[in-house]
């Protein structure tokens, strides 16, 4: 599965903004909806597409949309 | 600063500036989200502002019609914010992460003829441009040409615009910035200022911030709210000093590197960003050199005690907490250098600034007994009105005090305490949200049958919005369904409306004559009395 192809629509959807378009390297200072409450939004939107669940612990350590595809690679290989 | 008679706030922030020599003078420094730097000297002000107010001349915006900027932090929006103002017309600014709804509320109520903004955010405005009868044209600052005969280019504009202008004779009254407030019913109130509030502005940031021609300012607050614009675009280039702006969120590591590479020698923040700041690791503040920072300033909700004995002990600076509101256009009561801190305390009112505390029955309240904030009118930057709403105007005007909706009491040396809101309005990180409009934003879910909104206690927010729901007979709480409503509060209100935690409930508590009882819900969320509830329906 390729994660950051299916994180795309999410992040649009999220953050309300069709031209979004991400890669590994993006942070939340590239998209202008993207902020600490938003980040919730979005955090919790993967939870629900991929049906995993982040640890509040997590989050802190996502530095970027490639640590949170990694993340979610790994809690999706333990499922 | 007054010359002529000439109160025009756009013209003293630029061309004022540049005829008292200081055209070469940076003006802002602006730093990208990713750090690059960009100076624009108070010339370049002057000339990028006096292009835009040829711009919006062009368009047949006359002085008077209502502007809108919605933009995230960037340098167009101080370039249109000051043209427009030149122009004469009102400006009224919109928080960048505003959702559908909330941008309709406003930009309807005021009948606005142009809006600027960014091609990210046209869907948000295309999705209500039909209920938008006034709006005529759509400038987009990110559009290489123009998209249509009513979505413009903003660097086409610029580029066939002339930069000369003159700047008419501006009036103190004369109609100037437009911001919108929440309050704990109906939609957002417009409240309007007039171009004599610059009196205001710019002697409180001598007075209160205590800046000085020489110094380097950084005001974090957003362009959308009052903070923004009265001290990060207006008090400070009022008197010729230099700003730093900054187009990236919150970032502890970031924030410190701009204070000490950038020699910031004020900066002017809000507690919850300063209680975030105090969670990071002891370690972040020792690696940089704060030597250049001679204080901070506080605005947005009560800065608690803790925070100012952090920043004693661990970057040995001084936070000086600021009261104001949307209304007062200024800071009306401070902190400030020179004075005993009391912590906790909002400190004692700025010069010609005479507050009072009043019992609900009108009568003035003494000494150390908690009552109406109210403040005696006739202040240099008092709002003119509420747009579109004269009666509410009227309502908060009694005896000749204006009643902020505050709750304070006073100590016997003077210094203002804050209490509380005299209604259900919640301050979250420093933004006054209204539950009434998260409720019919909430009823909007095809789910959800009932909703009634509070704001709770959260140590790092100062308050959190939390949301009760009942749903349809049909329809089953789930993830899936708590994300469908996030996103729909996020989407027409905003980010900082969204409710931090939703909890649903079999129905929730009305009165009889069906009046949210949000009292209740409060008290069922604290875990604490709810009082007489005789009134609750069946």
């Amino acid at each position: 599965m390729d994660i950051l192809a299916e994180l795309g629509p999410i992040f649009c959807e999220v953050f309300d903004d069709d031209s979004i378009v991400i890669t590994r390297q993006t942070t939340a200072n590239d998209i202008d909806a993207w902020d600490s409450l938003s980040h919730m939004n979005m955090v919790m939107a993967v939870e629900v597409k991929f049906g995993i669940r982040f640890a509040l612990g997590e989050l802190p350590s996502l530095r970027n949309v490639g640590d949170l595809v990694d993340l979610t690679v790994k809690k999706l290989a333990k499922k | 600063m007054i010359i002529d008679h000439q109160y025009n706030i756009g013209h003293i922030c630029t061309t004022t500036q540049c005829e008292n020599g200081l055209g070469d003078k940076v003006a802002m420094r602006w730093l990208s989200p990713h750090l690059e730097q960009c100076d624009y000297t108070f010339s370049d002000l002057d000339r990028h502002s006096a292009r835009f107010a040829n711009v919006l001349r062009k368009l047949d915006i006359k002085p008077g019609d209502v502007f809108f900027t919605f933009l995230p932090r960037m340098p167009e929006q101080f370039f249109a914010f000051l043209g427009a103002l030149k122009l004469q017309a009102i400006v009224g600014t919109l928080f960048s992460n505003f959702g559908e709804e909330a941008i309709l509320d406003r930009v309807g109520d005021a009948g606005a003829r142009v809006i600027i903004t960014k091609k990210g955010f046209l869907k948000k405005i295309s999705r209500i441009r039909d209920r938008l009868p006034a709006l005529r044209f759509i400038i987009v600052v990110d559009a290489d040409d123009h998209v249509s005969a009513d979505i413009l280019s903003y660097q086409r504009l610029m580029d066939e615009a002339s930069d000369e202008f003159i700047t008419a004779r501006t009036p103190p009254e004369t109609p100037s910035v437009l911001h919108y407030t929440s309050g704990s019913t109906g939609k957002p109130k417009g409240v309007l200022h007039a171009h004599r509030s610059i009196l205001m502005q710019r002697s409180t940031t001598e007075s209160i911030l205590g800046l000085t021609p020489d110094d380097i300012f950084w005001c974090t607050a957003d362009q959308g709210w009052v903070t923004g614009t009265s001290y990060g675009i207006i008090g400070p280039w009022s008197m010729g000093v230099t700003q730093v702006h900054f187009g990236g969120g919150y970032n502890a590591e970031e924030w410190f590197r701009i204070l000490q590479d950038q020699k910031i020698s004020v900066w002017y923040s809000a507690p919850t960003a300063l209680r975030m700041l105090m969670r990071e690791d002891a370690e972040l503040y020792a690696r940089f050199d704060l030597a250049s920072l001679r204080h901070i300033c506080s605005v947005g909700e009560p800065l608690n005690p803790e925070v100012i004995h952090w920043a004693r002990r661990t970057i040995g600076k001084e936070i000086y907490d600021t009261w104001f509101q949307t209304e007062t256009g200024a800071i009306m009561i401070a902190n400030r250098p020179g004075l005993e801190i009391r912590p906790g305390s909002m400190g004692l009112p700025a010069a010609g600034i005479e507050p009072a505390i009043i019992a609900d029955d009108g009568t003035i309240i003494l000494d150390q007994t908690p009552g109406n904030l109210c403040l005696k009118v006739g202040w240099p930057s008092m709002f003119t009105t509420y747009l579109n709403n004269s009666s509410v105007y009227d309502s908060r005007m009694k005896a000749g005090y204006y009643y902020t909706g505050d709750t304070a009491c006073r100590d016997a040396d003077g210094y203002y305490w804050f209490q509380g809101r005299s209604d259900d309005v919640i301050n979250t990180a420093g933004h006054l949200i209204s539950p009434f409009e998260i409720e019919s934003t909430l009823i909007e879910v095809p789910e959800v049958a009932e909703a009634g909104v509070i704001g709770a206690p959260d140590e790092l927010l100062y308050e959190k919005v939390i949301a009760f729901v009942s749903l349809h007979r049909q329809a089953t709480f789930s993830r899936e369904l708590e994300l469908k409503i996030r996103l729909h509060v996020t989407n027409k209100l905003s980010s900082v409306a969204t409710p931090h935690e939703i909890i649903c409930v079999d129905s929730v508590p009305k009165n009889k004559s069906g009046k949210i009882m949000r009292r209740v819900l409060k008290a069922r969320y604290l875990g604490t009395d709810a009082g007489d509830i005789s009134t609750l329906e069946d």
